[in-house]
């Protein structure tokens, strides 16, 4: 496990009460560096900025969806390696295979706990551990 | 006790992003009736509800979470083309949302917000099977309503991720079953039947006559939110300056510490007056910096009324459209608050009263749909709301007739009447134009309210209107409460400040201008027959001296000349107000820069306090020495 405090996660979501409860779980679970994106197009500027080491993101939002925006990291050499978690309100499995296909690291359906965040952050970095891209 | 304990601060924040959301998507609801198609809107609105019930999740809001879950397959529905906007189904969504915002009262108050009406949703339900369309699509219908059981999401995870170069980085092999301490809200994974048994089954009590949620006036929006949001640039703007004021400090520390020890050279004294200067200039920009912070886009107030004058306009079977100008214009954000209820009132009576039925219109030779306006602007150091539209117009002679009728004017007054006053005549209580009263602009309570709340807030109402053309209410006030331009008056050397918005000029007293009527002193100016006051008998103290300046002073129906003894200048007081305590006439006090205390006097409680007899006889302005 990597030291959680020298993670830099970025939180994307249109909805600013979201942005707020996703840093505060990942401030309870020690994640303490992370900074917010309003849209997928916003969260890409930034990411092409550097210093990011993770992105978690809303699906459904305007100007550029999280899907979208996960294919754009995966899409750019520079992003491609970078973790991405998706953060959704449906439990739809045509959602879970887009994901999947376009190359989400975990999928978590609102709402969701501490506890279960960190169960999809722990997968995600063992894996990452298990394969160093 | 409340449901959130420990949850408070996110419960805010959701409350306020998500009426904000909830405004804005009635307001997309009201443009999708006239575009029924456009894919835009109902994503938008699509998107409104998912946002809303992922936030309400985590409240574990369940009830709204179901209810926005229906709504959002509605529109999931609407936007894929498997369903057909009917007025039907768009009264169902109305509903809807006016459930939506009753849930978000609830929670206002803390409290897990009841079920929605049962009747509610089934009707959702059946428009999501697509029995509220008139041409029924069944091969649809049937696979509206099945929501699949949970599906294996590990087992199909994995076999997708098992494609091969499909996943870079895939999840791992036990990927993603949902967590057991935390399941998804119960109704997301039932059939809407089941959901409906859930809600009636939870609450067997619920009134078979709900009327749905009101959605025009809200009771329980009266508790006032303390929180205010502020873009990021403003408070930057704000360090900024604060931290610019710390450096210009130390320069002053240092710059003391020198003249202290004896160093008063030219260079010294040269970057003293220069670091004061900059002081200044730094303290009166944080100031409007700060200032700027309360000020709020008033749009943010508008939105909430097209879906109030669209609903207002179908139950009065109207075709109207409120157009809204200026939604940019910023406001102070108490007056935001302040304002909600006098517009809506206006808004109101513009759709009610002053629109025509659509086959008078027509008969009149105008357009079956009317335009309600709503504008606001800035002008100057005030902000202008007008509220206009393209009705009948006002009778003066009618207002009159009426208000004679009504015993709130005698036949003298009523003749003396011009075309203005007697618009104004709608403030005075008790009176209401409509013989029969509506259910929608109420029983003549209201103007006189509306007149009375501008005017707490230090603005004034005018009524602008042309018999078959229209009517419009023009609302002016100023930007701000916090900061009052006074003039400063003086009676001996005690300093007094009087609102400078209501100052029309200074003049001098001459002795053989003044004139007395019943006993009374007056001045003419310029053919205006003005009583001559002096600030002494208003405040009830004796005249030490006679007064030599007059202030010629604009109350909300008349005008008066203050008399006083000179004048200390002007300032822009920041108000304190005197807790506790507040004696008659006083509205609050300032410090002036010399650190001096003065009261900020209430001109309008003053003059009140005099009634009938409020003048002073002549021979109280003739000096000594005009006297000998």
């Amino acid at each position: 496990m990597p030291d959680p405090s020298k993670i830099k996660f970025l939180v994307v979501d249109d909805f600013s009460t979201m942005r707020r409860i996703v840093r505060n779980l990942l401030k309870e679970l020690g994640y303490v560096h992370a900074e917010e994106a309003e849209d997928g197009a916003v969260a890409l500027q930034k990411l092409k900025g550097g210093g990011f080491d993770f992105v978690v993101s809303d699906w459904n939002m305007p100007n550029m969806d999280g899907l979208q925006l996960l294919q754009a990291v995966r899409a750019d050499p520079a992003l491609k390696h970078l973790p991405v978690l998706m953060i959704t309100a449906e439990a739809k499995k045509e959602n879970i295979i887009a994901a999947a296909q376009s190359g989400a690291s975990g999928y978590i359906v609102k709402p969701f706990t501490a506890g279960t965040l960190n169960d999809k952050l722990v997968k995600i970095f063992e894996k990452l551990e298990q394969s160093p891209a | 006790m409340s449901d959130f304990q420990g949850m408070e601060e996110l419960l805010q924040d959701f409350l306020m992003e998500a009426t904000d959301l909830l405004s804005s998507v009635d307001n997309k609801l009201v443009d999708l009736e006239k575009m029924p198609n456009d894919n835009g809107l109902l994503n938008d609105i699509f998107r409104g509800f998912h946002t809303i019930k992922g936030g309400a999740g985590f409240l574990n809001a369940t009830e709204l979470v179901t209810l926005c879950h229906l709504t959002e397959n509605l529109f999931d529905r609407l936007r894929n083309g498997e369903l057909t906007l009917t007025s039907e189904i768009m009264d169902a969504i109305m509903d809807a949302t006016g459930a939506v915002r009753h849930m978000f009262d609830a929670l206002g108050r803390g409290v897990l917000p009841d079920p929605a009406p049962p009747e509610l949703l089934a009707l959702l339900k059946q428009a999501l099977a697509g029995e509220l369309t008139q041409k029924t699509d069944t091969a649809a219908a049937s696979t509206a309503v099945t929501v699949a059981a949970e599906p294996d999401w590990s087992g199909l995870l994995q076999s997708v991720t098992k494609v091969p170069n499909a996943v870079p980085v895939a999840a791992s092999k036990q990927a993603d079953a949902p967590h057991p301490g935390m399941p998804p809200p119960v109704a997301l994974n039932q059939p809407p039947e089941q959901i409906i048994q859930h809600a009636v089954g939870r609450r067997p009590s619920d009134k078979p006559g709900y009327q749905g949620p009101p959605t025009s006036r809200r009771e329980g929006e009266k508790t006032r939110d303390n929180t205010i949001r502020v873009d990021t640039s403003r408070l930057d703007q704000v360090l900024n300056l604060s931290g610019e004021i710390g450096l210009t400090k130390n320069r002053l520390n240092a710059l003391r510490n020198d003249i202290l020890n004896g160093n008063t050279e030219t260079d010294t004294m040269a970057a003293l007056d220069q670091a004061v200067g900059q002081l200044d200039l730094l303290v009166s920009d944080l100031q409007s910096a700060v200032m700027k912070t309360r000020m709020q886009p008033i749009g943010r107030l508008f939105q909430k009324y097209p879906r109030i004058a669209r609903d207002l306009a179908r139950g009065l079977g109207k075709d109207v459209e409120l157009v809204l100008v200026g939604e940019e214009t910023e406001i102070d954000k108490t007056m935001i608050e302040d304002l909600s209820d006098p517009i809506i009132h206006l808004i109101r009576n513009a759709v009610d009263h002053g629109v025509e039925p659509p086959a008078d219109r027509t008969a009149n030779g105008k357009p079956t749909k009317s335009e309600v306006r709503l504008e606001a602007s800035q002008q100057g150091d005030h902000i202008v709301i007008v509220v206009s539209d393209d009705g009948r117009g006002m009778n003066p002679e009618k207002l009159k007739a009426k208000a004679l009728e009504k015993g709130l004017i005698t036949d003298e007054e009523a003749n003396a009447m011009d075309e203005r006053q007697s618009f104004n005549l709608i403030f005075l209580p008790g009176f209401s134009t409509v013989e029969v009263a509506s259910d929608v602009s109420g029983r003549g309570v209201g103007m006189d309210v509306v007149k009375t709340n501008i005017q707490k807030l230090s603005g004034s109402i005018e009524i602008k209107s042309v018999m078959g053309k229209g009517t419009s209410f023009v609302i002016s006030l100023p930007l701000t409460l916090a900061i009052l331009p006074v003039l400063l008056v003086e009676l001996g050397d005690q300093p007094f400040a009087v609102p400078l918005s209501m100052v029309r000029e200074i003049l001098p007293i001459d002795i053989n201008l003044v004139q007395e009527v019943g006993g009374n002193a007056i001045m003419v100016v310029r053919g205006e027959v003005l009583p001559l006051l002096p600030l002494t008998s208003l405040l009830g103290w004796s005249a030490e001296r006679v007064p030599e300046y007059g202030v010629l002073m604009q109350a909300t129906d008349s005008a008066f000349i203050l008399a006083i003894d000179g004048f200390a200048g002007r300032e822009d007081a920041v108000i304190k107000s005197l807790e506790g305590f507040r004696p008659k006439g006083v509205a609050g006090v300032t410090t002036l820069s010399n650190g001096q205390i003065v009261l900020i006097l209430d001109m309008k409680e003053l003059l009140s306090g005099l009634g009938e007899n409020r003048g002073v006889p002549r021979s109280s302005f003739i000096t000594e020495a005009a006297a000998a």
